[in-house]
């Protein structure tokens, strides 16, 4: 076995174990052994937290896993980044700008919207977590100063649901609609209600929610042919 | 009166914490070490376990869990901690027994043990289910008339006269109290106007609560909700909801709704978290008594294997170990018109029977849609008498959900679920009367389930 693989397959194994300090040290090492960046991000990073997030669906592991590897991926990228020096459309979904994600005005769940959180993170996502009852101004404010493509907003409350049409009304009123891509779940939306308010689209799992983030954030998003 | 003033004042002078730390590193990593240290696992064959050591160490290891984290103040990001003398102090104080209900439709809950031989209590209804005003009282009223139903509740209003319901505006309160009218009117139109209620339903903050506290809505022998949040957290404004309900007299009902698959893990962490939800909910929600609600993250229902297992083994560690009242809902993944609801229906009925529980339900099709009826109410309690009845033991009422799995869990895998349909599409809505598809659907089920082994169903 060579030296790069048993690199990449260490940092793979460090993703999926949420190990963060050893993802770090081990993105240390595969630079120092001349590994290219880029195949350190797509074969040792990504592959891990693709394995993870696939793990996660089919329930062999569970949310502080999954967190853990989203923790262990920030550790890593922090390390990386700079080395590489990407550019920020050079992310792995081909939209560098961070997600910002949000449970809207009134509504206190956040387990869904903390899972599709770290699937976004294990994805190679940077996520903005504004945590719950959020108003939609506040949601607008943060999207617009991180600079963000993308705003996922989650709802379980049929009652909190008015509250995503509003957002989307704030975001035409101001006229910045076309500057976002926002994406809707939680176990009130169905995909008829997506559609209704204008959102771009919503997911029924997580691992599902990732693949929409990343077509609809690809430069030509026909070419992932996912969701 | 318990005191709320110590709560309050240590929501505001605990140590301090981020949600993140508390999730993670605190209720994930502590919870995880705890399940270790006992050697907790589960077996998916074993879905009513009959071991008492486990039982035991889950609740054991629960108390430790309890004692060690305390609960997360999320309005002020504080840690409320009690000692153990607290925690046992709140288990003891817990009643064995509570009357809901006036009259001649009042009853009594008590503390059921494992394998008792007293029929559970049949709390008919769909918690929380959003349902359209239209459908609102001929749907409670489908339950209602079932005589095996000792307590009812019901979904929540998403419209009133046409104008759309929003958490924490104005209309939530008309809402409640609209919802409270239903009630009210339906257990009159049936002949049961004592009859025990668990409601409010229709607002998710604290005014629909504070709005019913009135013996014209819910009278202080009804009952109401008090959740914690996921996991191990409490707010402002649902310590409100049980302030409320402490003033005025009526019961205040935890609900702890674990996930299965979440922070806590796997089922055997589920537990050990739902047994320490229960003994901090005491003390943090105020409680007289307990709601079992595990949900597994992934499949959104009760169930599952792994949640069958949760609410087993939960029932069983307090029955054994500190006995108190323990009512399960039942929130099967299908609905309406399909066979399916109906053996999970059986399925969560036997577990939580056997095991020491009452039962709520159906929140059918998951509680996400209107599309619960009085039938699947009708044969929940049947189910639970008929397992009472027959003084089932916990091997044979573990083969008798496996073979009921085999009836159903294919649903977990379809990508829409299996909803089935409203309840107008279900039932006659003149004569409330189940529409004849469906009532063939229910003697068939009824004769299969009998056949596995549930001879009393009669």
């Amino acid at each position: 076995m060579s030296i790069p693989s048993d690199v990449l397959r260490a940092l793979r194994s460090a993703i999926e174990n949420g190990q963060s300090e050893l993802a770090s040290q081990t993105v240390r090492e595969a630079l120092a052994a001349g590994i290219d960046p880029l195949v350190v991000m797509e074969e040792g990073l990504m592959d891990g937290a693709g394995a993870l997030g696939e793990a996660f669906e089919c329930g062999r592991v569970f949310l502080p896993e999954l967190m853990l590897g989203g923790r262990a991926l920030k550790s890593a990228m922090a390390v990386l980044t700079p080395v590489v020096q990407v550019r920020r459309e050079s992310s792995p979904a081909g939209a560098p700008a961070p997600i910002v994600v949000a449970t809207v005005l009134t509504d206190i769940h956040d387990i869904g919207k903390n899972v599709v959180a770290a699937m976004l993170s294990a994805s190679g996502f940077e996520v903005i977590d504004l945590g719950v009852d959020v108003p939609p101004k506040t949601i607008l404010e943060r999207a617009v100063d991180v600079d963000a493509r993308l705003i996922g907003i989650s709802a379980l409350l049929t009652t909190s649901l008015p509250y995503m049409r509003d957002l989307i009304d704030l975001l035409v009123s101001k006229g910045v609609r076309d500057r976002f891509k926002v994406i809707v779940g939680g176990a009130a939306v169905s995909a008829e209600y997506a559609a209704r308010i204008g959102s771009d689209g919503t997911a029924p799992n997580a691992a599902q929610a990732a693949l929409l983030a990343k077509r609809l954030l690809a430069p030509h998003p026909d070419a992932l042919g996912v969701v | 009166m318990r005191s709320y003033y110590e709560l309050l004042h240590r929501m505001d002078v605990g140590p301090a914490l981020s949600e993140e730390q508390w999730d993670l590193d605190q209720v994930a990593m502590t919870t995880r070490r705890i399940v270790e240290k006992y050697k907790l696992t589960w077996d998916p064959q074993v879905v009513v376990p009959s071991d008492p050591g486990l039982a035991d160490a889950v609740f054991t290891a629960g108390l430790e869990l309890a004692r060690e984290l305390g609960v997360f103040s999320r309005s002020t990001g504080r840690v409320v901690r009690f000692d153990e003398h607290e925690l046992e102090e709140g288990m003891r104080r817990l009643p064995q027994a509570l009357v809901l209900g006036e009259g001649k439709d009042a009853r009594t809950l008590v503390a059921r043990g494992v394998g008792d031989d007293r029929p559970p209590m049949v709390w008919a209804g769909n918690p929380g289910a959003p349902t359209p005003e239209r459908l609102f009282l001929p749907m409670v009223m489908s339950w209602m008339q079932e005589p095996i139903v000792d307590l009812v509740t019901c979904g929540a209003l998403v419209d009133l006269d046409g104008q759309e319901i929003r958490t924490g505006g104005p209309l939530e309160i008309a809402a409640t109290r609209r919802e409270l009218e239903y009630m009210r009117t339906g257990l009159r139109r049936v002949g049961r106007p004592g009859m025990g209620m668990l409601a409010a339903q229709s607002s998710v903050s604290e005014l629909g609560d504070l709005a019913v506290a009135h013996p014209d809505y819910l009278r202080p022998c009804d009952a109401h909700l008090v959740p914690m949040l996921n996991e191990l957290k409490i707010d402002n404004r649902n310590v409100a909801r049980a302030v409320n309900s402490l003033e005025y007299g009526m019961w205040n009902a935890s609900l702890p709704c674990v996930m299965v698959g979440g922070l806590a893990g796997g089922p055997p962490g589920a537990a050990v978290v739902n047994v320490a939800s229960f003994i901090l909910s005491n003390l943090a929600c105020l409680s007289d008594y307990h709601l079992c609600h595990p949900i597994d993250l992934r499949r959104t229902a009760t169930s599952t294997r792994g949640v069958l297992w949760v609410q087993s083994v939960v029932e069983q560690a307090f029955a054994r170990n500190q006995p108190c009242v323990i009512v399960s809902d039942i929130y099967p993944k299908s609905g309406a018109l399909t066979s399916e609801l109906l053996y999970e229906t059986a399925a969560n009925a036997i577990a939580i029977t056997v095991c020491g529980g009452h039962l709520e339900g159906c929140g059918s099709a998951d509680g996400k849609a209107p599309n619960g009826t009085g039938l699947e109410a009708r044969w929940m309690g049947e189910v639970g008498h008929a397992v009472a009845r027959q003084r089932l033991g916990l091997e044979e009422a573990n083969a008798l959900v496996l073979k009921l799995l085999d009836r159903y869990e294919h649903v977990f895998e379809l990508p829409e679920g299996n909803p089935g349909v409203s309840f107008d599409k279900a039932y006659d809505m003149t004569s409330l009367t189940p529409a004849p598809k469906w009532l063939a659907i229910y003697e068939d089920v009824k004769a299969q389930t009998r056949q596995m082994g549930l001879g009393a169903l009669g």
